[in-house]
């Protein structure tokens, strides 16, 4: 067990995977970097050094720097899951999910299905993803929403470096293609990472506050942010339970219906923009599961819907804050 | 007696008994108890009972809940002796299979031999029951251990309620996410509703809504939604302005409840007509008094009225019936049930075989059971069966009311108060005092015709009650 | 080259069970028994075949919506088609997939596929999984004039030349892609023109030419086999019948299906090449058209016959384990 940043624990766990399975590969823009420069290969390790030292162990055949070419990385990836491999291929920014969606939602998430069952796909798009840092609207987003809505493939969302490490381990160790966003805020966030090898099974969530008065569901980056604000509530005696789902698909739909049962108010807090999102998403679960135990109206949190701006002071208006999140909480308490 | 467990399973008092409420355990875990204590109170719809115990040792387990209803033969407490280990108390409360125990072949451990006779002991064997009773209360920190071996296969929210209300969770099905013991799961294995929500009122947010605009409570409400929640149609139906705490919840007791399912069952499903009648009670008046005088005993009206149905019936025992289903069946004996209020609500005692008795005796066996009814001690025997129904609401100034069959009988009688009214006497106006009877049928089984012939037979005893003294 | 006489038995009965396949496919669909989109291959079997002849088991091919052939050639049971077409139990994709969507990966077979220009990208991930394996094993993507212009088709064409791997192009240019004719959909006129551009090789080749287009194909599999990277081939070739089934053919020119039902096509292109070099003789192959017309019989009889898929299997397969 050590500390390590959340970027650190998903690069040794691209090491170890690699080590330990002979047919994981890793793909995309740079990964290895340098390719056909002067400076050589590995100049670069990744855009976010995600992949560094990956080339120098594993070699050209399984570590391959790619031209700009989203679809074909992608679906590269698909093809060569289908043909016995277990690609992980990098897409640099998830604002770029539109250019290789269609081997995403058509191809890799359907081919086990419309085969009748006899092919398999273990592929995982590793994307970036998350506002902060005026990388501005095209550079910016969290569209996990998309592929959470698409049957045939999974989505992980990892809040913490235990949970990075671990979730990206069971992905390309599983059968299914996975997207797994990755939060670019959240690389140099330092946490307890076993140095082993270990997996964490897909669709479990985690309580990261416990409480009684109110469920708050956050995911990536907003999970520290509700965490920030449960902490502060809690000296006022009001208690909340966090819930972290790690995992967007499959949704650990059974705790957060326990919690509200127990707590009566929800408070959801996502990135993304709010139609059609996971906010509305779990908003509806509840409504329609737990509607028996609701005290008080759903409470949203999320940015309006509007592309992401660049300036500092107006991407920070844009975005979910502590103070937000605990007006929300303070509102589902007075029940309006 | 070393090594004995002793099952307290939920009594059967009477053929009819199916479920009796814990109203009160008289004693803690832990306390001793000895022969002859009174051990639970415990209600049924017809009655409250105490359960004594027969034999001695120590309360292990209080595993029934105060409040809660059980069906007969369900395992509500353990006594033992306090030798006896705790692991082995729960083993057998874990194996205890209802209605089985008793039958010593099934029996676990220690119970079977000397298991104290009685009926309070036996479980009806066509029963059926949980096959795992509710677990006892765990200490936090024993369910924490437990908890801690299970890791990541217990839910947390579900691991939290566990804790805080030491649910046993040995042996607990794991039905959620992933193979994951669930809340659900843990709620099923306490037998009882678990966490935070358990006593939860059911209320819309349209009527949460209203009622906050209105400035009520609508926990206090009595909801008309499905399993009673309280929907916005309800606050609506309050008054103006509407007051805060307006109306307080009362609970069905298990006899209301019965009264509940059994009349309305009755005004659903049989046809009722009525046939009334005013009948003259002066010579009825003249001969009672004059019983008191010269014998110094009181009889009541209703006596007189009870004898006088009897002999009616016995003149159109068409009217003697109870209908089940296609069959009619026509007694030989009246078997009048008189209605009694009480407190918790409407008794009706027997008279048995009304026919033969006297008037002296209808009303010294009316007096008595009157008295059981109103003290709750009734047997079941008093109050099961009867072949016609008598209630009488004169004494609280009713003129008039049509009562409502009670099934299975094939009518019911009810009596008004006695009053002063003018009436045709030879032409000319007069005074009499009369009761105006109100004869409810169930056209099923008997016709108009029929009913009026009981009626007309009625009114001539009446009166004429020199008849009713006669013997039998 | 020399292909010997079970070769080309092999190669007349895999394109004459194609041709039958498709014809039988047009008569059964005008009743209105078969569900969804079907296009069909008519015209064009000596591409699928004289490509997958060059090709094993290990070998890796990609289709279009335009699939049967492909599939039939690289060895795809024909009765379990047949059943997946009609959406029936029993379907090679179990009903879940229908005609668009036909695969039998341990053919190699990776799939028919409902997006244009879908399947390149595909093949290149075959063809890296191929050379990771190191057994030589080549991924053939087909297409058509009409794909040739799909962004994922230039990038799947860029990263096989820019990894080298063993990934071969084929394009058979039916002069429509649609219902738009390629004189004005393919801006430089050349699909296999394009190739160069991205430092690949290119062979044109006849598509209605069984030989002709098992050469070109020998070269790319021997180029792509031995680590000397992709190839693009285009095939010239027609096909008789609409872009898909109820298509009424109006961009057509007048009696344009009817000469190339007599002109171009292959398999009379076949038989008389063979007959004339004493390779086979007509009575060979009117026993091997005997076979095939009852293989096809057989397989719309038991298509017909068998139940549709059970209701609850519509959940399955969605996932490998949620």
């Amino acid at each position: 067990m050590s500390v390590k940043s959340y970027r650190d624990a998903i690069n040794e766990c691209l090491h170890q995977e690699m080590e330990r399975d002979q047919t994981v590969i890793v793909l995309g823009e740079d990964v290895v970097g340098g390719s056909g420069t002067e400076g050589g290969k590995e100049a670069i390790g990744g855009v976010f050094s995600l992949t560094a030292g990956l080339w120098g162990k594993f070699g050209d055949n399984r570590v391959i720097d790619t031209p700009i070419s989203e679809s074909a990385i992608v679906g590269a990836a698909a093809g060569a899951a289908l043909a016995g491999l277990r690609p992980v291929a990098e897409i640099m920014f998830t604002d770029f999910l539109g250019l290789c969606l269609d081997q995403i939602y058509n191809q890799a998430a359907k081919f086990k299905y419309m085969f009748g069952g006899k092919a398999k796909t273990p592929m995982v798009v590793r994307m970036t993803t998350g506002a902060g840092m005026s990388a501005a609207a095209q550079h910016s987003q969290t569209n996990y929403a998309w592929v959470t809505n698409i049957p045939g493939v999974k989505s992980i969302v990892p809040s913490t470096p235990y949970d990075a490490k671990g979730l990206l381990a069971s992905a390309i160790r599983g059968e299914d293609p996975v997207v797994f966003f990755e939060n670019k805020l959240l690389y140099m966030l330092k946490g307890e990472v076993p140095d082993e090898p270990y997996t964490i099974p897909l669709g479990k969530g985690v309580l990261t506050r416990q409480g009684k008065d109110a469920t708050i569901v956050a995911f990536s980056r907003m999970v520290h942010l509700a965490n920030t604000v449960a902490d502060k509530l809690a000296a006022e005696g009001i208690t909340c339970d966090v819930i972290d789902p790690r995992t967007t698909s499959p949704l650990d739909e059974e705790m957060i219906l326990e919690s509200v049962s127990q707590t009566g108010r929800l408070i959801v807090v996502d990135e993304s923009n709010p139609r059609c999102s996971l906010a509305s998403d779990i908003a509806g679960l509840v409504a329609s599961k737990a509607f028996e135990y609701l005290d008080a109206p759903i409470k949203l949190v999320t940015p309006p819907h509007t592309p992401v701006p660049f300036a500092p002071n107006l991407e920070q208006a844009y975005l979910p804050n502590p103070d937000k999140i605990e007006k929300a909480v303070r509102q589902a308490l007075e029940g309006i | 007696m070393a090594g004995k467990i002793i099952p307290i399973a939920m009594p059967k008092w009477g053929m009819e008994m199916i479920e009796g409420q814990i109203t009160k355990w008289n004693k803690d875990e832990g306390e001793a108890v000895s022969p002859g204590e009174e051990l639970i109170d415990i209600e049924t719809d017809k009655m409250t009972n105490v359960y004594e115990a027969e034999f001695s040792g120590v309360l292990r387990r209080r595993i029934g809940m105060e409040g809660e209803t059980y069906p007969v033969g369900q395992l509500i407490g353990v006594v033992a002796d306090e030798s006896v280990p705790d692991a082995e108390i729960e083993d057998f409360v874990r194996q205890y299979v209802g209605g089985s125990a008793a039958n010593s072949q099934a029996a676990p451990t220690s119970s079977a031999a000397g298991e104290p006779a009685g009926y309070a002991r036996a479980p009806n064997p066509e029963i059926v029951l949980q096959t795992s009773a509710a677990p006892a209360r765990l200490g936090a920190a024993e369910v924490e251990a437990q908890i801690v071996k299970l890791g990541m296969e217990i839910s947390p929210i579900a691991a939290r309620v566990a804790m805080d209300e030491g649910v046993d969770l040995t042996g607990v099905g794991a039905t959620g996410r992933l193979g994951r013991i669930s809340l659900e799961d843990v709620a099923h294995r306490a037998g009882r509703p678990v966490g935070a929500r358990k006593d939860r009122k059911l209320i819309s947010p349209r009527a949460r809504k209203f009622a906050r605009e209105k400035g009520i409570d609508p926990a206090t409400l009595q909801g008309s939604g499905a399993e009673g929640r309280v929907l916005a149609a309800d606050i609506a139906s309050l008054g103006s302005s509407g007051v805060a705490g307006a109306f307080e919840i009362v609970r069905m007791s298990p006899m209301r409840k019965a009264i509940a399912r059994q009349l309305s069952l009755s005004k659903s499903t049989i046809p009722h007509f009525y046939l009334r009648a005013q009948v003259c009670v002066d010579a009825l008046l003249a001969l009672r008094e004059q019983t008191r005088r010269l014998e110094g005993q009181a009889f009541s009206v209703n006596d007189y009225l009870i004898r006088a149905c009897a002999l009616a019936l016995r003149q159109v025992p068409d009217v003697n019936i109870q209908v089940h289903g296609d069959e009619i069946r026509r007694f030989a004996h009246a078997d009048i049930a008189v209605a009694v209020a009480t407190e918790k609500g409407l008794l009706t005692p027997i008279i048995r075989a009304a026919e033969t008795k006297s008037v002296a005796a209808i009303s010294r066996e009316m007096r008595s059971l009157a008295e059981s009814a109103r003290a709750g001690s009734l047997k079941s025997e008093d109050y099961q069966g009867g072949s016609f129904s008598l209630s009488n609401l004169g004494m609280f100034g009713i003129d008039q009311f049509d009562a409502i069959v009670n099934p299975p009988q094939g009518a019911i009688l009810a009596v008004g108060a006695a009053r002063r009214k003018p009436v045709e006497a030879n032409f000319a106006l007069s005074f009499a005092t009369v009761v105006e009877l109100s004869l409810s049928c169930d056209h099923r089984a008997i016709d108009g015709a029929v009913g009026a012939r009981f009626m007309a037979a009625l009114r001539t005893l009446i009166e004429d009650p020199e008849t009713l003294t006669r013997a039998a | 080259m020399q292909l010997n006489r079970d070769q080309l038995e092999k190669a007349y009965r895999l394109m004459k069970t194609i041709r039958e396949f498709e014809e039988r496919l047009h008569i059964e669909i005008a009743k209105g028994e078969i569900p969804g989109f079907t296009h069909l291959y008519s015209g064009q079997e000596a591409c699928a075949v004289g490509v997958c002849e060059n090709l094993t088991d290990k070998d890796y091919v990609v289709s279009t919506h335009r699939g049967h052939g492909h599939c039939i050639a690289k060895g795809v049971d024909v009765p379990g088609m047949m059943k997946e077409i009609y959406g029936k139990s029993g379907g090679i994709c179990g009903g879940k997939g229908g005609s668009m969507h036909i695969a039998d990966l341990g053919k190699g077979m990776l799939g028919a596929n409902g997006i244009v220009g879908g399947g390149p990208p595909i093949a290149v991930g075959a063809a890296i999984a191929a050379r990771n394996k190191g057994d030589g094993g080549v991924a053939v993507a087909f297409g058509g004039d009409g794909s040739c212009n799909q962004g994922t088709v230039f990038e799947a064409m860029n990263l096989a030349v820019v990894l080298k791997v063993p990934a071969i192009f084929v394009f058979e240019n039916n002069g429509y892609s649609e219902h738009t004719g390629v004189a004005y959909a393919v801006g430089s006129g050349d699909v296999a023109a394009r190739a160069a551009a991205f430092g690949m090789p290119a062979i044109k080749a006849d598509g209605s030419d069984f030989f002709s287009v098992y050469e070109a194909t020998r070269e790319a599999v021997e180029r792509a086999r031995s680590g000397g990277g992709p190839t693009t081939l285009e095939l010239a070739i027609c096909r008789f019948y609409g872009h898909v089934e109820g298509d009424p053919q109006r961009y057509r020119g007048k009696g344009e299906v009817q000469r190339l039902r007599e002109n171009l096509d292959c398999l009379k292109h076949f038989r008389a090449r063979v007959t004339e070099a004493g390779l086979l003789s007509n009575a060979q192959l009117d026993k091997l058209d005997t076979e095939v017309l009852d293989l096809i019989e057989n397989s719309v009889q038991g298509a017909r016959s068998a139940p549709p898929p059970a209701v609850e299997t519509a959940l399955a397969d969605v996932y490998n384990a949620y």
